[in-house]
């Protein structure tokens, strides 16, 4: 049987590195290992040139070079015969490589080590199985049904409208279509620069509100370079926070939600959700397993991420534009409902209701907005459209993400069972419902209301 | 390197070629083609000087009769858990079925690394492959040059 180099892509998956051999003009064998090889087309490899010396002086000397790679799903070795052509250091090759490169890096602490110099292009002369006891599984086993599983996931979120409908289909869809782990959507805060996480699913709490800087672990590098990352063996992975416990106590302290972690994940694919150029979030999944995410998978796995990104700008859209109703005043009564503690820090917008820490920046902004005109008016219908031209709340302008903002800081009073709670009444309008009488503390005036 | 003569290794690098660490042999065919192979497990000489490697004839028979054909010889021992790794380059000078000794010590080996491997994550059934053990035979391999490389500064430096 003749092998192709397409039939060996589960080798190139950078899970089991591949050993180089090249001999020099001295006629003395000279091995390496790489960490990432990947397939150029069906007669060309490129590898990681992190070498040593010895090879690359070797590769000048004599172009021809074994290379051994193996099937990370079954352990089958396979003998590639190279000649090489040329090492590239830029170009789309090398910024895919170098992308990976940094990810594993990041993984791993390794940064200043795995730095890549180039991309050793050889050309396949020969290709073989390495005789085994045992028989491979054929290559088509692994072959899963990407298509039909992101046509049912896309189909879930596809027709509605409203940003957390939208979020809660896809996570319930993601989860019963890949049955992988875990799932987190993340989307961008322009304000903050950073990616906040809106919803979760697998973990053992939501994690709603965790910040992920740009560049930071898989999540923030995927969000920051626009492309998708995936681990198929993490068994060495340092995630950050990782060890984190999450409680109120150190959310109160660090005025911050800790990102959930999935203890022993394995397998983990990031996935930047984009559209018209512009990166709104990003799709996060894991798994405990080794290799859960397939290149097929990665591929619908990123189509999904692009139209859930058009299906979140379509919603923002949408709600813009709602006019006010006309205000039901509703003034509250301070003698006859209990008082919640409301504490409002004017230097980063940071709310705690009742001591706990609830939530920071634009969103905490609003819901003191929202609080201090039921106190004065009795409001507690509001709408986006009056929301955004309030000049008291210095809203970044028509991109600001209201609806995520709104929806995040909903999400979150539900998570703390806050006694103060978001309704939402239509495309664009929203009920703030507030069980007892709010005594809003804010350093931002002289003292409390 | 390869002032043509042999070694002694040291007692800290003889003990890490007999541990379960992961061994790959390198080798030429003529025109200075390149070839590689797994080996089943390595045993120290008493004086430090030479090891054996058991190598599997059955499964890596280029590798056994680039030997046969030219004796330079190239064989990386690298520890798991760590990436230290070492390369010895040499000449090997006798190839002969294993004595029992070392058959059962290849038989150790296979077992051993397999066990690493599993600890990393590496169900057995994956490593399987690496883990022949039909057909050995023992290359004598006499050491002339050690070089670390282990990634990170010291890397490709001889020892």
């Amino acid at each position: 049987m003749t092998l192709s180099l397409t039939e060996l892509a589960a080798c190139f998956e950078g899970v089991i590195p591949s050993i180089l051999c090249t001999v020099g003009a001295d006629g003395t064998p000279n091995i390496s290992y790489l960490s990432h090889v990947t397939r150029l087309d069906d007669e060309h490899v490129g590898l990681s040139d992190q070498f040593f010396s010895k090879t690359a002086r070797n590769i000048r000397e004599n172009p021809r070079a074994a290379l051994l790679v193996v099937n990370p799903h079954d352990g089958a070795q396979y003998r590639l015969d190279l000649q090489y052509c040329e090492t590239v250091g830029s170009g789309p090759v090398f910024e895919r490589m170098a992308a990976d490169l940094r990810a594993t890096s990041a993984q791993v602490g390794m940064t200043d080590v795995m730095r890549l110099r180039g991309v050793a292009i050889h050309r396949v002369l020969g290709l073989r199985a390495v005789r085994s006891p045992l028989a491979a599984a054929p290559p088509e086993a692994w072959r899963g049904s990407a298509l039909p599983r992101m046509a049912a996931v896309v189909d879930a979120f596809a027709d509605r409208t409203e940003l957390g409908e939208i979020v809660d289909a896809a996570l319930d869809a993601l989860e019963a279509a890949f049955r992988h782990g875990a799932t987190m959507i993340l989307l961008h805060d322009p304000a903050r620069d950073c990616f906040v996480t809106l919803g979760s699913r697998g973990y053992g709490r939501t994690g709603i509100g965790a910040d992920v800087l740009p560049g930071e672990g898989l999540i923030g590098l995927s969000g920051k370079e626009g492309r998708a990352i995936r681990v198929s063996d993490a068994s060495r992975l340092r995630r950050f926070g990782a060890a984190v416990e999450a409680s109120s106590e150190q959310e109160n302290r660090t005025r911050s939600v800790a990102l959930p972690s999935l203890p022993g994940a394995m397998s983990q694919i990031a996935l930047p959700m984009a559209t018209q150029g512009r990166i709104r979030g990003v799709l996060f999944l894991e798994s405990p397993k080794r290799l859960a995410f397939s290149a097929e998978d990665e591929a619908a796995l990123a189509l999904i991420a692009r139209q859930l990104a058009a299906a979140i700008a379509l919603s923002e859209a949408d709600a813009a534009e709602a006019a006010p109703d006309a205000p039901i005043p509703r003034r509250p009564s301070e003698v006859a409902s209990p008082h919640i503690r409301v504490v409002h820090h004017a230097h980063d917008d940071s709310v705690f209701i009742e001591h706990d820490y609830l939530i920071k920046g634009v969103p905490g902004r609003i819901l003191i907005h929202m609080l201090e005109a039921f106190l004065s008016a009795g409001q507690v219908d509001f709408s986006n459209r009056e929301i955004r031209t309030d000049r008291a709340l210095r809203l970044p302008g028509l991109k600001d993400n209201l609806e995520t903002r709104l929806l995040l800081l909903r999400r979150r009073l539900e998570d703390k069972n806050a006694p103060i709670r978001l309704l939402r009444l239509s495309r664009g309008r929203i009920r703030l419902h507030v069980a007892g009488y709010p005594i809003v503390i804010s350093d931002r005036k002289s003292g409390a209301q | 390197m390869a002032s043509g003569l042999g070694m002694v290794l040291d007692e800290g690098l003889a003990s890490f070629l007999e541990e379960p660490v992961m061994i790959i042999v390198g080798t030429q065919a003529d025109g200075y083609l390149p070839e590689i192979a797994r080996a089943a497990g390595a045993v120290l000489e008493a004086d430090r000087a030479a090891l054996h490697l058991m190598v599997s004839a059955w499964q890596w028979p280029e590798t056994i009769a680039n030997l046969r054909a030219n004796r330079r010889i190239t064989a990386t021992f690298s520890r798991p858990a760590d990436y230290e790794t070492y390369q010895l380059k040499g000449t090997v000078t006798a190839i002969a079925p294993p004595t029992l000794e070392q058959q059962a010590r290849a038989t150790r080996y296979l077992a051993e690394i397999g066990e690493v491997l599993a600890g990393f994550g590496l169900a057995p059934e994956i490593s399987a492959p690496w883990r022949v053990a039909r057909d050995l035979l023992a290359l004598r391999f006499v050491p002339e040059a050690v070089f670390v490389q282990t990634p990170g500064a010291t890397a490709g430096q001889k020892r």
